[in-house]
């Protein structure tokens, strides 16, 4: 059966690139496209499983598939876009307890990186 | 040309009542299911041919898998180790399940017809080498659905595929597969080379025959001499997994790098045993096409042979990486550019003819266009990887990989396409499709192209092969996505191709067809005893040059019309001129060649996984049907001559270097003879790459006394079967006799030769020295042990009545063979003193 | 990573081996290319005008036997002298550097000037500009082979031999390698870099690496430190100045300071660091090194924070 595998996956593949995701909660100042290329860029796919993002199928952290509906941060903060862009910058100033290291970054990427993640449906 | 002179044919007619009739009874195919007992080329060419093309789509849909992997980067469709194990299957079912056994299975289905034969030589050995192949095939093929399919390329180096790193089976089932196309490369080798030497039709010259006839004898001669590195190479790895025999552990003495000599010195002349034949098609195909005879007709077979004889000095071109002299280097990319000459005088032979005649515009002139243009971009990107600073870098990355497809693709499948058109009516009766075949033929070249051009880019830019996917930050993504597009276009072409012959083609037993107006002799009204009648060659082109041969043969004016022994029946001739000689009368149906494959798959496969006792079930009914079957064969001489026409009498039996039984096992002997030779170069290899003295202490050169006793042990062998030689006609107890103490002395030199080697103190699983010197010597006792049960079986033979002055062929077999055995022995032991010389 | 271009055959550093053999490329696509269209045309003319005698001497001899002659002798004499250029060969008065292939990453060592002493690291060769460097090119179990486009060639690295390879780099850059031989499982993600410097920066570059590893003074490191024992990592790598002296796994003495972690795989921070440790089979299945999962998130932080701090 690995034909009819192989079958499904070019399908899927031809449908995923048709896939408009739809806009979550709004970020000022972030922009979802830079912040993909920054998800890319810092390869945060090691941990996460990021759609949209080639190779990004890490399963140290949570996937991130959906995350415009997620209620929660890492499981303790309300989703909405400053506490998560404030997550980005610095995790473990929120929860000392967290696995996800404080990776250096500016202001900017963080809410291009939110803005991304929001735009996940 | 001078005009055909009319002159008496060499039999009359009208021909006696009941004469085609009796041929037709004799040549009867069997029916419904028991048709797979037949052994006449004509349904084991079409078995082979089948069950090469299946492989062509298995290993297909490996590499579409592939294709979707790498269509976009960091994919997971399939995970590393299953990515890796699909493209080692891939390779190792295209090289060694299609593209070797599809040239094979080609010439066993056209060369009888092309040369006039009833048949070939030995029907019931292509029978016996099909079905172990296909069988051993679809199981080696199956490994990939219980996750123990190698995974270590389809060169399979050691030390990545030694125990220490490819523990498990894996390893062992390639080591297996390999094995089933050496028995059935080297069965087929027997019959290519033996019926094309031996079963020409009477007048058909060397320089008379058909271009593809003679692509097919380089390229069993080739076979040959190319085989033995593969099957040494595979022997010694297996022994180094079984029982740790270290030929290419470096720390032991071995040396990972010998793998690769012995490999690619077969690899690389295999390219060519798989691309000559293909251009032979193509020299048949194109005159055809263009309505002109072939240009430069002596030009192309001295191509050929060329071609043949620079393959073998190409093959260190693999190689250019592993840090070599520059001259060595040099050499061997002198020798890999020289072999681009012999393509390109084909190749304007090929334009020339196409010149000078009017094109028919149909299929196999479409698939030949495609190839033209393929093979000549595969080629000349072959002549950069002859560059050594070139293949620095182009080695072992996808500009490879597009390259030896377009070798291979081009070179071979686009002209077995075209054979598939071109033949089809010398097997249905009709032409397949030309609308369809054009579509393939369409399909097939932008699909291919779109598939492969990509790579060379792909591979420039820095891409390795083998990858089971790639970064996205490497650029490679929009050449990878352009070939997985375009492999699955050249699929489709593919299975426009496969609906064509499955709509189109019925396999039909009498056939009078010449669609496209050939001029050679398989488009003479057939049979499944080929034609009703051989005719005498004059000429290149037959049936040009006499436009009513077809009917005079099918009328049975020309010799052998019917049976004359009774029996299934060939003429043989001799092997320069064609001068009939002898009938040889041949074996009809019977199932024993597919019991044996059977048996024979059973016990190699079973002994792979350790399941000892099934496997000796199987190596016994192997055994016994081979008993079986030899039993039946070496009938008894007649007597009497038979006229086959034009007052021509031939006997019906010859035994001795006349015979084709001598012939065939003489091919045989070569290959061993040719596996021994490797063995002596791994010897000197080990040798050569010793860091110290040789051997290294603690070991010996083996004692000088036992060993010069060991050789008057085996020369003395050699001369009691020269005595029962002999006695054979004077005294049969005597013949016995000598026959029984010559079985005792051969044992008993293996034992002291044995003897002789352990005064080196050197054990096979320490050190490569040993290991080499116990290689030998087990080479040694596969052959003793064959002479042995040979000269049982002849004991046997006599004491059952069936062996005696005249009727002898089983002894003069047995004969050869002991004596090449004593031969071998004796260099083998010689070779262990060589290093007393260099002391 | 942004590799595009680090390794390309087409993308050759100037003035380095690969340069010369990009020349030598270039005059054979363009022959070729010329060569091809001729054929073709050659076919298509014949396919499809009307019969015209053709001479099998003209034909045959002349563009079969004597113009490939003639080409490829001229192509012979000049790939010759450029497979002559110096590159592979060593002298005794460049900067040796050993490089070691392993199932699936790159060791690499340095000799210390005027001492016995080499100091070791994994999967980045950094070389000084404008002098030659010396390659030893061996392995340590399956044949490898190093191959870094935009600079030179590859030369397998082969059990029970050493090979050669002799670089000089004109400009300052970084340059990508794979291993272009097949060499098992994780074969795709066996890369390095090659970092070309100024001769001070490659001075001070070595420098800092023969120093062993400090102390940790800070109480969140100090943490990652012990980390590094009590999940047992020291029972594969090497950290020179710590009781961790295994050589499994590469050396991490300066790890910190490295380019690329697991082999060219992933860019080196801190993130990439602990997601590498706690899902190392998830990156790179089949590799030797365990998933470590083990250490609660604060503890893994502190590993990674530990280990980033060893520049």
């Amino acid at each position: 059966m690995p034909e009819c595998r192989a079958i499904a996956i070019v399908i899927s593949l031809l449908l995923s690139g048709c896939d408009q995701p739809l806009p979550g909660p709004e970020v000022q100042g972030g922009d979802a496209e830079r912040g993909r290329a920054a998800l890319q860029k810092y390869e945060c796919g090691v941990c996460h499983l990021i759609p949209g993002v080639p190779g990004a199928k890490g399963r140290v952290g949570p996937a991130l598939h959906a995350y415009s509906r997620r209620i929660y941060i890492a499981g303790r903060f309300p989703n909405e876009p400053d506490t998560l862009t404030r997550w980005l910058l610095d995790p473990p100033a929120l929860a000392p307890d967290t696995a996800m290291p404080r990776i250096p970054m500016t202001q900017k990427t963080a809410l291009d990186i939110a803005a991304y993640l929001y735009s996940l449906e | 040309m001078s005009p055909v002179e009319p002159r008496p044919l060499p039999n009359k007619l009208p021909r006696p009542p009941g004469e085609l009739e009796a041929l037709e009874q004799r040549w009867q195919p069997p029916r419904g299911w028991r048709i797979l007992s037949a052994v006449n080329n004509t349904y084991v060419g079409l078995f082979y041919i089948s069950a090469a093309l299946l492989f062509l789509i298995l290993g297909g849909v490996l590499a579409l898998i592939m294709r979707t992997q790498l269509a976009v980067p960091e994919n997971t469709l399939v995970d590393h180790d299953l990515y890796n194990q699909l493209f080692t299957m891939h390779g190792s079912v295209m090289m060694f399940l299609f593209a070797v056994p599809i040239v094979e299975a080609i010439g066993i289905l056209l060369l009888p017809a092309m040369l006039g034969a009833r048949d070939l030589p030995f029907p019931r050995l292509s029978a016996y080498a099909f079905w172990a192949y296909f069988v051993g095939g679809m199981v080696f093929f199956m490994t990939i659905f219980f996750d123990v399919a190698p995974d270590g390329g389809w060169f399979m180096y050691p030390p990545l595929t030694s125990s220490e790193y490819s523990p498990g089976l894996r390893s062992d089932f390639w080591l297996l597969g390999i094995g089933f196309i050496e028995i059935s490369a080297i069965a087929g080798a027997i019959e290519i080379v033996v019926g094309i030497l031996r079963t020409r039709p009477p007048g058909m010259t060397l320089d008379k025959m058909p271009v593809y006839v003679w692509a097919m004898l380089i390229v069993g001669a080739m076979i040959i001499f190319a085989f033995p590195p593969v099957i040494l190479a595979t022997a010694l790895l297996e022994l180094e997994r079984a029982f740790d025999w270290p030929f290419f552990i470096a720390e032991r003495g071995g040396d990972p790098v010998l793998w690769q000599h012995l490999f690619w010195l077969f690899g690389h002349p295999d390219v060519y045993i798989i691309f000559l034949p293909a251009a032979g098609v193509v020299s048949m195909i194109v005159p055809t096409m263009a309505r002109a005879k072939l240009v430069g007709y002596r030009w192309v077979v001295l191509a050929l042979a060329a071609t043949g004889i620079i393959s073998f000095a190409l093959w260190v071109h693999h190689m250019f990486a592993i840090g070599m002299p520059h001259m060595t280097a040099s050499f061997f990319s002198a020798a890999s550019m020289a072999v681009a000459i012999p393509a390109g005088i084909q190749v304007f032979s090929w334009i020339a003819t196409l010149r000078s005649g009017r094109v028919q515009n149909v299929v196999p002139t479409w698939f030949l266009v495609g190839f033209f243009a393929i093979f000549v971009l595969g080629g000349l990107t072959g002549v950069m990887l002859a560059v050594v600073p070139f293949d620095w870098q182009a080695h072992d990355t996808y500009f490879v990989v597009a390259h030896l497809h377009y070798v291979l693709i081009g070179g071979l499948v686009f002209p077995v396409v075209a054979a598939i058109y071109y033949w089809a009516p010398m097997i249905g009766g009709e032409r397949l499709s030309e609308r369809i075949g054009k579509w393939a033929a369409a399909l097939m070249f932008v699909g291919f192209n779109l598939a492969f051009f990509p790579l060379h880019i792909a591979g420039l830019l820095g891409m390795p092969r083998r990858v089971w996917t790639y970064s996205a930050s490497l650029d490679w993504d929009i050449w990878n996505l352009l070939s997985t597009a375009g492999a699955f276009v050249l699929a489709v072409g593919f299975a426009v191709v496969f609906l064509d012959v499955l709509l189109h083609l019925r396999v039909k037993g009498k056939i009078n067809a010449n669609p496209w107006n050939a001029s050679t002799l398989e488009w003479l009204p057939l049979d499944n005893y080929a034609a009703r009648s051989i005719p005498r060659i004059t000429s290149r082109d037959p049936l040009w040059d006499n436009p009513r041969l077809r009917e005079e043969v099918d009328s049975g004016q020309h010799y052998l019309p019917g049976l004359a022994t009774g029996e299934r029946e060939t003429i043989v001739t001799s092997p320069i001129d064609a001068q009939p000689q002898y009938l040889l009368r041949l074996p009809g149906p019977s199932w024993l060649p597919l019991l044996a494959g059977l048996g024979t798959a059973a016990f190699f496969l079973f002994l792979t996984v350790k399941m000892l006792i099934p496997s000796a079930i199987g190596g016994a009914v192997a055994l016994l049907s081979f008993f079986k079957w030899l039993w039946q064969s070496d009938p008894a001489p007649s007597g009497r001559p038979h006229d086959i026409g034009d007052g021509i009498k031939l006997p019906d039996y010859m035994s001795g270097p006349r015979s084709h039984a001598w012939w065939a096992t003489t091919v045989v002997l070569l290959v061993d003879g040719t596996v021994f030779a490797c063995l002596v170069f791994s010897y000197c290899y080990f040798w050569t790459v010793s860091p110290g003295n040789w051997p290294l202490a603690p070991f010996e050169i083996p004692a000088l006394g036992a060993t010069l006793i060991s050789c008057a042990a085996w020369a003395a062998a050699s001369g009691l079967l020269w005595l029962a030689n002999r006695s054979l006609r004077a005294s049969r107890l005597a013949f016995h006799s000598a026959l029984l103490a010559g079985m005792v002395l051969l044992s008993g030199s293996f034992a002291l030769t044995w003897e002789a080697l352990a005064t080196s103190e050197a054990a096979p699983d320490i050190h490569a020295y040993g290991a080499v010197l116990y290689a030998m010597l087990a080479w040694q006792g596969v052959h003793v042990l064959t002479s042995l049960l040979m000269a049982g079986y002849t004991l046997a033979r006599s004491w059952a009545g069936l062996l005696d002055h005249a009727r002898r062929s089983t002894f003069d077999n047995t004969r050869l063979v002991w004596h090449y055995t004593v031969a071998q022995g004796i260099l083998a032991l010689l070779v262990t003193q060589l290093p007393r010389l260099a002391a | 990573m942004d590799d595009s271009r680090l390794q390309s055959v087409l993308h050759p550093a100037p003035g380095s081996g690969s340069a010369l053999l990009d020349q030598l490329g270039t005059v054979m696509y363009v022959g070729a290319a010329l060569i091809f269209l001729v054929v073709i045309a050659l076919v298509i003319h014949a396919v499809l005008t009307s019969p015209k005698p053709a001479d099998a001497r003209k034909w045959v001899i002349g563009g079969g036997l004597v113009f490939p002659v003639i080409a490829l002798s001229a192509l012979l004499v000049y790939s010759i002298s450029v497979g002559n250029a110096p590159e592979r060969r060593g002298s005794d008065h460049t900067l040796r550097i050993r490089v070691t292939g392993k199932q699936w990453w790159w060791e690499v060592s340095y000799e210390l000037p005027g001492s016995a002493r080499s100091i070791v690291l994994a999967n980045e060769v950094h070389v000084p500009i404008g002098r030659p460097v010396h390659l030893e090119l061996a392995t340590d179990d399956v044949i490898h082979s190093f191959w870094v486009p935009a600079l030179a060639g590859k030369v397998d690295m082969i059990p029970g031999r050493t090979n050669h390879l002799v670089l000089t780099v004109a400009e300052p850059g970084i340059y990508r390698g794979q291993c272009a031989e097949y060499c098992g499982g994780q074969h795709a993600f066996m890369a390095l870099y090659v970092i070309a410097e100024s001769p001070d920066e490659f001075a001070r570059w070595l420098e800092r690496q023969s120093q062993p590893a400090s102390m940790p003074t800070e109480p969140f490191l100090r943490t990652g430190y012990e980390m590094f024992f009590a999940g047992g990592c020291h029972d594969c790598h090497a950290v020179r100045g710590t009781p961790a002296t295994a050589t499994l796994g590469p050396d991490l003495t300066h790890v910190g300071s490295r380019y690329s972690l697991g082999a060219g795989m992933l860019r080196n921070h801190i993130g990439t660091m602990a997601g590498w440790i706690a899902g190392t089979q998830d990156v790179k299945p089949g590799s030797f090194m365990p998933s470590m999962n083990v250490y609660t998130g604060q503890e893994l932080r502190a590993l990674s924070a530990w280990l980033e701090s060893l520049e």
